[in-house]
């Protein structure tokens, strides 16, 4: 009966209070009966418990390094949620079919161009500020489905062994032999297309690290009782997969995101800086490719990009290795 | 049973050796087919748009109006007959077999100090980081490494690049003029120390002490400084957050409290007790990271313009000269290939409790 009170929802914690009428009754059993505690007080401590331990996570996060890497990511997202109010300078004067009449290349700073400007006599502070949109969507694309096709087809391939198991793992072998710059190279000047065939190629040539990695998951939460308690049970194979075997293997890989997202994204600022990135969109590496050519009188035109590049991936590191930290059992005692 | 166990390794490896072979036809044909659905077109940029009748006679000469079969076929016989056809855009008419061999050379003297400095200076930073944990030098030696990694390669490469090159020159003055670096090796022709068509290793600076070169090897030397030291800061990152992370979970082990307990020192704790456990996991990545090394290799031959084998490997995509880029992705895909069963044999080697069947 008490129980069923302090789980209901109308329950308010005036009512977890010790004693109420039967304080003096429940005070003596107390005092009289050995180990015997009062229901209602043990609840409102393990509800205090919850708490508490939900505090400790927040305080594990809070390191100093993870606050920095919060402080960095926020940063670039108000830099790319209020662009156009950070900057007078259009997107469309910024990019490639628009060339500014008056404007000089790689001039130093000035009142007009506080960081001076790039090739073409773009804005390099504009370009700066409409990049941060691109960059951190384009680093989400990529990730997001290396992660999601690696999912799958790890859990199968982990989940049904044998012959399939074999014929992924060859596939596997195949793709980590063909260096991948190599085949990105190849790739995208291949297929051609914009943008968003770039980021596909990324992420289709990210599917077969998580596959491994995936497998190697699964094949740990395979073998576990509830498993075999659901194959008993006559669940069908699919079924146990994706409802009894991904949710408890899955953790590792969710956190391993915000790497991934930091890879992708200076493997694309890599892709522009040789020169075959789309430049009909403005990001930070093709910026860096346009100013690391002028040693002498573009300085600034290759810094400034390739230090927002770095704020991000470092920042992206710094709280996925934080909240690493605080999830993982074996580092909180 | 150290008999057994050897007997098991040559079993291992000769396995894993012919796994090989199909792998290496596959990425062979991978390569070949990507290579020619390039869009690029080589004999254009080779012969240039001025006379149609020309490029038509020159793609009929290369056979590219061929059924891809044939092509493929040939290609594969000319390469296990070690014919790996020649250089047609980049170096017209140079075998890619000697051009590789020109190249290779360069990279490595590159990649050599990086691939040793690198490991011992991150283990020891790792070690110490995970010492201290959540104390000052942690976080600072956690910065840099996160520096490190988040940053870009070619960034790195450009800032230092132009703090040596235009600031430091700046505050001299301009008259930060070694005369060796002025030089730029007269009196050689085709960039290598002593006569030519004489015994070369490819290796400049095993060559200019063959040849009693000096001012080539100081010239080697110096310009081999920046690269490297680039190099050598980038490859201290991975390495280092691998070690913190595996030395923090080796610490809390009971050993480590039974060492401490029966009153070992705590530098002899750390370095013979923990850190030999740690380093299990890195020795992998240290292999890894070697392989690596080449693909960042290739954003600083960029910056630097060294003419080593990223740079080729850019430009030859660039221009498709496809014959190159076919030769060069299958030498790194047998330099993989080797390097992994030697990591894996290494791996027996330090760690005994590891067998293979």
């Amino acid at each position: 009966m008490i129980e069923q009170d302090v789980t209901s929802e109308e329950a308010n914690y005036t009512d977890f209070s010790v004693g109420g009428k039967k304080k003096w009754i429940n005070l003596l059993k107390f005092y009289l009966l050995p180990t015997w505690r009062n229901p209602e007080f043990t609840a409102y401590e393990n509800e205090i418990e919850k708490i508490k331990s939900k505090r400790r996570l927040f305080r594990r996060l809070l390191k100093p390094l993870t606050i920095i890497g919060f402080l960095m990511i926020l940063f670039i997202v108000i830099l790319a949620v209020y662009g156009p109010w950070l900057t007078e300078i259009p997107l469309q004067q910024v990019l490639l079919p628009f060339v500014p009449p008056d404007g000089i290349p790689f001039d130093e700073p000035s009142l007009e161009h506080p960081l001076g400007t790039t090739l073409y006599g773009y804005d390099i502070l504009a370009r700066i500020i409409w990049g941060a949109r691109s960059t951190i969507g384009m680093s989400f694309i990529p990730v997001i489905l290396g992660m999601g096709g690696g999912l799958i087809l790890g859990t199968i391939s982990a989940y049904f062994g044998g012959p399939v198991d074999y014929a992924m793992m060859r596939f596997v072998d195949l793709m980590y032999i063909l260096p991948f710059g190599i085949l990105t190279f190849i790739l995208i000047p291949l297929i051609g297309g914009g943008i968003l065939t770039q980021l596909v190629i990324f992420g289709v040539l990210g599917i077969p690290g998580n596959i491994r990695y995936m497998r190697t998951l699964v094949l740990v939460v395979k073998e576990m009782v509830f498993v075999r308690a659901a194959k008993t049970g006559g669940a069908q194979k699919f079924k146990i997969m994706f409802k009894h075997v991904v949710p408890n293997a899955v953790s590792p890989i969710i956190i391993s995101f915000f790497g991934g997202a930091a890879a992708t994204m200076l493997g694309l600022a890599g892709l522009g800086f040789v020169g075959l990135g789309d430049e009909s969109v403005a990001t930070w590496g093709t910026d860096v490719f346009w100013g690391a050519g002028q040693l002498y009188s573009g300085r600034a035109a290759a810094i400034w990009p390739g230090i927002f590049l770095g704020i991000t991936a470092a920042g992206f590191m710094l709280v996925g290795d934080g909240i690493r930290d605080a999830l993982d059992p074996r580092f909180h005692k | 049973m150290a008999r057994k166990q050897a007997t098991n390794m040559i079993k291992y490896i000769i396995k894993r050796i012919i796994i090989m072979i199909p792998l290496l036809l596959l990425a062979l044909t991978t390569t070949w087919i990507l290579s020619h659905m390039m869009s690029v077109d080589p004999v254009l940029n080779q012969v240039g748009i001025t006379d149609p009748e020309i490029l038509e006679l020159e793609r009929q000469r290369v056979g590219y109006y061929d059924p891809w079969y044939v092509k493929l076929a040939i290609y594969l016989k000319n390469f296990f007959t070690g014919d790996w056809g020649e250089s047609y855009v980049m170096k017209k008419g140079k075998s890619v077999f000697t051009l590789i061999s020109e190249i290779f050379p360069k990279t490595i003297e590159l990649m050599i100090l990086p691939t040793i400095l690198g490991p011992i200076i991150a283990t020891k930073l790792g070690a110490s980081a995970a010492k201290h944990k959540d104390k000052k030098r942690d976080t600072i030696i956690r910065f840099i490494a996160i520096v490190g990694a988040g940053f870009p390669i070619f960034w790195f490469a450009a800032v230092v690049q132009m703090g040596f090159g235009v600031f430091i020159y700046d505050f001299t003055n301009g008259q930060l003029d070694v005369p060796v670096m002025l030089t730029n090796t007269p009196g050689i022709s085709d960039g290598y120390p002593g006569p030519p068509g004489g015994f070369r290793t490819n290796f400049r600076i095993i060559d200019s002490i063959i040849y009693n070169d000096q001012i080539f090897l100081w010239d080697t030397i110096l310009h081999l400084f920046l690269p490297t030291l680039v190099m050598v800061f980038i490859s201290l990152s991975g390495i280092t957050r691998l070690t913190r992370s595996s030395m923090l979970e080796v610490l809390d082990q009971d050993y480590i409290r039974t060492a401490r307990a029966k009153g070992v020192e705590e530098t002899s704790v750390i370095n013979k007790h923990a850190l030999r456990n740690a380093l299990l996991p890195s020795s992998d990545k240290i292999i890894g990271g070697a392989l690596g090394a080449f693909f960042g290799s290739l954003f600083i031959e960029m910056v630097f313009a060294y003419e080593g084998y990223g740079y080729y490997l850019v430009q030859s995509v660039l221009v498709g000269d496809y014959l190159l880029i076919n030769g060069l992705t299958v030498f790194t895909v047998i330099f993989t290939l080797v390097g992994t069963l030697l990591a894996d044999v290494m791996y027996t080697i330090i760690d005994p409790r590891i067998t293979y069947k």
